[in-house]
């Protein structure tokens, strides 16, 4: 029997998961789910950065580098769409 | 006597609950993209204009009558809710700026004898002679409104930033 997940504890005659739930049954497939999540939490770390430089450059109304701030945040999202959708079942 | 047997307690049925229904990687991931329009959306409004930027003219606004060196008068400008101050410095030099703190939007206070208006939320400092920051949080100097001295009057005509 694996170790599996120590939340997970096995009461014989009731329902609820089962021995090796929990536990990642293809490691592979986790770390590229994993690599996935750690792209996308970059392309949002830079889109928070790019909303804050708008931002100032609204108030200061430079509006080309506002635009060009939009353009940028549009293309990160694509970037993250883009890697959501690269693995159809793995959503 | 016979004693009913007893299910798991509230804590193990908790945890066996959060056993059932965990937040995936593949939940995290979908979050992320979602944030990810949110912040592509937000850029949008932000370029919209969905923030006030308290610049523009309203046309000419009588402000005072008057300003004697050393003293300033608080008004209104362009609209009725862009609270701006007017100053005539010691020097003679007639100045006029947003009220409002380019940081997060508290009242600035002029303080005459150092010639700087404070912001007395977290001490944002600007120099009275120009508007730009000395010091503290702002990251933007103050909103510079022109004034035109008339014969019967002191009058606002426009909000820009510099």
């Amino acid at each position: 029997m694996s170790a599996g997940d120590r939340r997970v504890r096995v009461h014989p005659g009731a329902p609820g998961p089962g021995p090796g739930a929990g536990v990642d049954r293809d490691p592979e497939r986790a770390a590229v789910v994993v690599a996935r999540i750690a792209l996308v939490a970059t392309v949002v770390v830079g889109q928070l950065w790019a909303l804050t430089v708008a931002l100032d450059a609204y108030f200061e109304e430079d509006m080309r580098v506002v635009w060009w701030l939009v353009g940028f945040e549009v293309v990160s999202f694509l970037v993250a769409l883009g890697v959501w959708l690269m693995a159809p079942g793995e959503r | 006597m016979v004693r009913a047997s007893r299910g798991p307690s509230t804590d193990e049925a908790f945890e066996r609950i959060r056993a059932d229904a965990p937040v995936t990687r593949r939940d995290y991931l979908r979050i992320l993209v979602t944030i990810s329009g949110g912040l592509a959306l937000g850029a949008f409004a932000v370029a919209a204009g969905v923030f006030p930027r308290r610049t523009g003219s309203a046309g000419a606004k009588k402000i005072a009558d008057a300003l004697a060196a050393g003293t300033s008068v608080t008004f209104a400008y362009p609209g009725p809710d862009d609270r701006a101050i007017a100053m005539r410095l010691p020097d003679g030099m007639l100045v006029a700026y947003s009220s409002i703190c380019t940081h997060l939007s508290c009242a600035v206070l002029w303080e005459a004898p150092n010639e700087e208006l404070v912001c007395p939320c977290h001490h944002g400092r600007f120099e009275a002679s120009t508007g730009r920051v000395l010091g503290g949080p702002p990251p933007r100097p103050l909103p510079v409104i022109d004034l035109e001295e008339r014969a019967d009057g002191i009058y606002a005509v426009r909000a820009r930033v510099v």
